[in-house]
């Protein structure tokens, strides 16, 4: 087994739902000890969202929750209580990082502020997100992802220029959040080697997803020029119906475009007038209408395969199933099998990247709970029975 | 304020386009030294296509992606040039490149031949489909990944209508590539080793989209995807049209509870004794029905008037915001967000993803002017004579479309 990157490096994790855990999952991944702090009985909410394994309501068989949460511990602790406080600053004193995605009023309320805690580890590292940031009047909003698309100008820009704006289906707001994060805490980790003091890093999911549009948006800040949803501004630069699906056309790398006229027999498609790329915009319907039969002739893998044959960037649309069975990813080995006491043995996606002396620790998503025992033994040496008695008072 | 978390780290970007770029961007925020090669008889695409009065050297797009890096021209093909970046290499602690499999072997500088000039460099390759594999030779933007990747196929104004896109990859993917560098400058301070990095845009891109999803077809064979702008739960959710052309509130009502408060708040308490919408189950089917009736509510409102309602009682919703109103919106002026260059440019630029409570983020400059910092590059950070710095004519610039493009 190779090395992991941040095998010496323990995370207290106070998160929920997706954009918290998806940063900690990462930090799981890369090898750290990452310790989930759950509320006793009912512990993160994603674990009554669903979608659930076999359809079956399950906490321990929510599907997002499994995938966020592997390769962490899960200990329960009730932090409202005086005793669960106690316990959770000392946990505090042996951590590098604490990650927490609460509303911003909660921390500070459970007498938990960066300040408290770095009293406590002046080496801590707390990451906090939050869907509008810690300050400002949209501080206290709720929102949820629809909510954060919308805020932060990528709804505006998603679906068809006829219609409404579109929310997309994967939750990719809070999961740039959750990447920001990662980022930040290494930043700050690294930052940490030669100065030795933790610090505060606050992300605002709002401000991590308007990166998306950072161009659009400079160009409005400095233009005052507008963008709206619809086509790609290219052409051809993008998806079109074929016919097993959709296959993708790209007039890129630019200077290959001309080898397209082995694929496309169209002979009007090479008139004078769609001859450059400003033709093709200013024509695009016209040029458009006489491409779309010639890319409804192919199915989607083989105008895939063409189109690289001749150095263009094409594509098609996969759907779960293609992607579960793509040879890519089987050659590079990017699922692996994750054995898991409730559900059982199912296929995850592995690393986000391969290094080559360091290596993706992959495990189970932890019962709520689980590792009560083990924590609260070895980092508190409680014996099995106050460990107990501690459950019985509600502690934990 | 502290120093800034990169102080002191210099990087060399072969990086071109958005994602490559977007990965030093964030590291020149935070304070490394990020020197850009440039090629010039073929420009990065953010440059655009014309040439006429440098238009290159002022658009838009390349002043934000590359703002705070150096700008250096050379010819990797050429031997002086090939040497120069070899020196370049023996002072840097990263390199970052996004070429296709195999480019950059085919220039001298895979990464045995870096390794040879650095023993320690740490080289972030983030290629299409990573360096391995029957696909590895592909190249791929972003609407070939977001397809080829299953990702497109999740969104939809239905279950059964066409994939739509949801946005270019390069964020996602060149904070992936930050988080890989971060990850191994890490390593390299506890270990004194460098490592190489093989970073397929495909896969930090699943990866950090659509996990979930993915382990949900293997576990149930199906997904609860693509659902529009409704949910596969929580009903009502959708996206409303307002007062004004092209204006709209989104509406997420979670529970009972919020539904209770959703009924308060827009006065419809008729609507809790509507056996169409009493539960959630009942909600869901008759979403048309629903969808109807919040529409007769939005419909004569501002989207942000109607937000303000609604988030009064603690239900989420929120104004679909266009550029022009994310540029004069108040919570993102109030915290701050929006930054100035500070060599004196007058110019709105955009701020910092997160913010660190010691180490600040800086905007010195916007996107360099093509080869800017040969100069600077071959005196003060080689150590060579003036006259060894690279230089071009303007018959020389080639940009990567037609010239007359913007």
């Amino acid at each position: 087994m190779q090395d992991t990157i941040l095998k010496d490096i323990r995370v207290v994790d106070l998160t929920h739902f997706t954009a918290g855990p998806y940063c900690t999952k990462l930090m799981a991944g890369f090898g750290a000890d990452v310790i989930k702090v759950e509320k006793p009985e009912s512990g993160d909410a994603m674990r009554g969202m669903g979608p659930f394994f076999e359809n079956q309501e399950d906490p321990e068989a929510s599907i997002p929750f499994l995938w966020l949460n592997t390769g962490k511990k899960s200990i329960t602790l009730n932090l409202k209580s005086n005793r669960g406080k106690n316990l959770f600053k000392k946990l505090i004193g042996q951590a590098d990082f604490i990650v927490e995605n609460f509303s911003p009023r909660v921390m500070p309320a459970l007498g938990l502020s960066y300040e408290t805690l770095n009293s406590i580890n002046p080496r801590l590292i707390m990451v906090s997100i939050a869907n509008f940031g810690n300050s400002g009047p949209y501080s206290d909003y709720k929102a949820d992802e629809m909510e954060l698309q919308a805020m932060s100008g990528l709804m505006h820009l998603t679906g068809d220029s006829l219609k409404s704006p579109l929310c997309s289906g994967p939750s990719l707001c809070q999961y740039s959040a959750g990447q920001h994060a990662y980022l930040a805490a290494l930043m700050a980790l690294f930052q940490r080697e030669t100065t030795g003091k933790g610090q505060h890093i606050e992300i605002s999911i709002q401000e991590c997803s308007l990166e998306n549009i950072e161009i659009s948006l400079t160009r409005c800040l400095q233009t005052g020029q507008g963008a709206r949803r619809g086509p790609h501004m290219m052409v051809p630069w993008g998806t079109y119906e074929c016919r097993d699906g959709y296959a993708a056309v790209i007039a890129m790398p630019y200077r290959h475009w001309h080898h397209a006229v082995d694929l496309f027999k169209e002979p009007a498609l090479y008139q004078e007038k769609f001859a450059t790329l400003r033709e093709r915009i200013k024509h695009r319907d016209e040029y458009e209408n006489l491409l779309c039969p010639c890319v409804k002739s192919y199915k989607k893998k083989t105008l895939f395969n063409r189109g690289q044959q001749m150095g263009l960037s094409f594509g098609y649309v996969a759907d779960l199933d293609d992607v579960m069975q793509s040879p890519q990813h089987q050659a590079r080995g990017y699922f692996v099998g994750i054995d898991h006491p409730v559900v059982g043995e199912h296929k995850y996606c592995k690393a986000p990247f391969l290094s080559s002396l360091t290596d993706w620790k992959s495990a189970e998503a932890p019962l709520l709970g689980g590792s009560n025992s083990a924590v609260y033994s070895e980092l508190f040496e409680y014996s099995e029975k106050e460990i107990k008695l501690l459950a019985e008072q509600g502690v934990i | 304020m502290g120093n800034q978390a990169l102080q002191g780290i210099r990087i060399i970007d072969l990086s071109h386009s958005w994602a490559g770029p977007h990965c030093s961007r964030i590291f020149a925020d935070f304070g490394a030294e990020v020197i850009k090669v440039e090629y010039v008889r073929r420009l990065c695409l953010l440059r655009g296509g014309r040439k006429d009065e440098k238009a290159y050297d002022k658009h838009v797009a390349w002043c934000q992606v590359n703002r705070n890096k150096y700008s250096v021209t050379l010819d990797l093909k050429n031997d002086k040039d090939h040497e120069l970046l070899s020196d370049l290499i023996r002072s840097s602690d990263v390199l970052i490149e996004n070429s296709r499999t195999g480019v950059m072997a085919g220039l001298g500088f895979s990464y045995e031949d870096v390794r040879q000039l650095k023993n320690d460099i740490i080289m972030l390759s983030m290629s299409a489909f990573g360096h391995t594999g029957p696909y590895a030779s592909c190249s791929g933007y972003g609407a070939v990944m977001e397809g080829i990747g299953g990702i497109q196929s999740l969104t939809a104004y239905e279950n059964s209508g066409k994939p739509l896109r949801i946005k270019e990859l390069d964020i996602t993917n060149g904070v992936a590539g930050a988080c890989a560098v971060m990850n191994a400058l890490f390593y390299r301070s506890r270990t004194g080793k460098g490592q190489h990095i093989d970073l397929s845009q495909l896969e930090a891109a699943t990866h950090s989209l659509i996990g979930e999803h993915l382990l949900e077809f293997a576990m149930n064979g199906s997904c609860s995807l693509p659902t529009g702008n409704r949910h596969w739960k929580y009903a009502p959710r959708g996206c409303y049209p307002c007062k004004g052309s092209d204006k709209w509130l989104t509406i997420t009502v979670r529970n009972q509870d919020e539904w209770q408060r959703f009924c308060e708040a827009t006065g419809k308490m008729e609507w809790l004794t509507d056996k169409r919408f009493s539960n959630l189950e009942s909600r869901r089917q008759n979403h048309d029905d629903l969808d109807m009736e919040i529409t007769e509510w939005t419909k004569n409102k501002s989207p942000s008037g109607a937000m303000r309602i609604l988030q009064a009682y603690d239900i989420a919703a929120a104004a679909v915001l266009d550029m022009e109103e994310l540029v004069a919106n108040s919570h993102l002026k109030k915290r701050g967000y929006f930054a100035s260059v500070e060599d004196g440019e007058e110019k709105k630029i955009m701020g910092f993803p997160f913010s660190f409570s010691d180490s600040p983020g800086k905007v010195r400059w916007s996107g360099p002017e093509l080869g800017f910092h040969n100069q600077f590059v071959t005196e003060k950070i080689l150590g060579r004579p003036t006259e060894e710095a690279p230089s071009f004519s303007e018959d020389e610039v080639g940009t990567a479309f037609d010239p007359e493009t913007e």
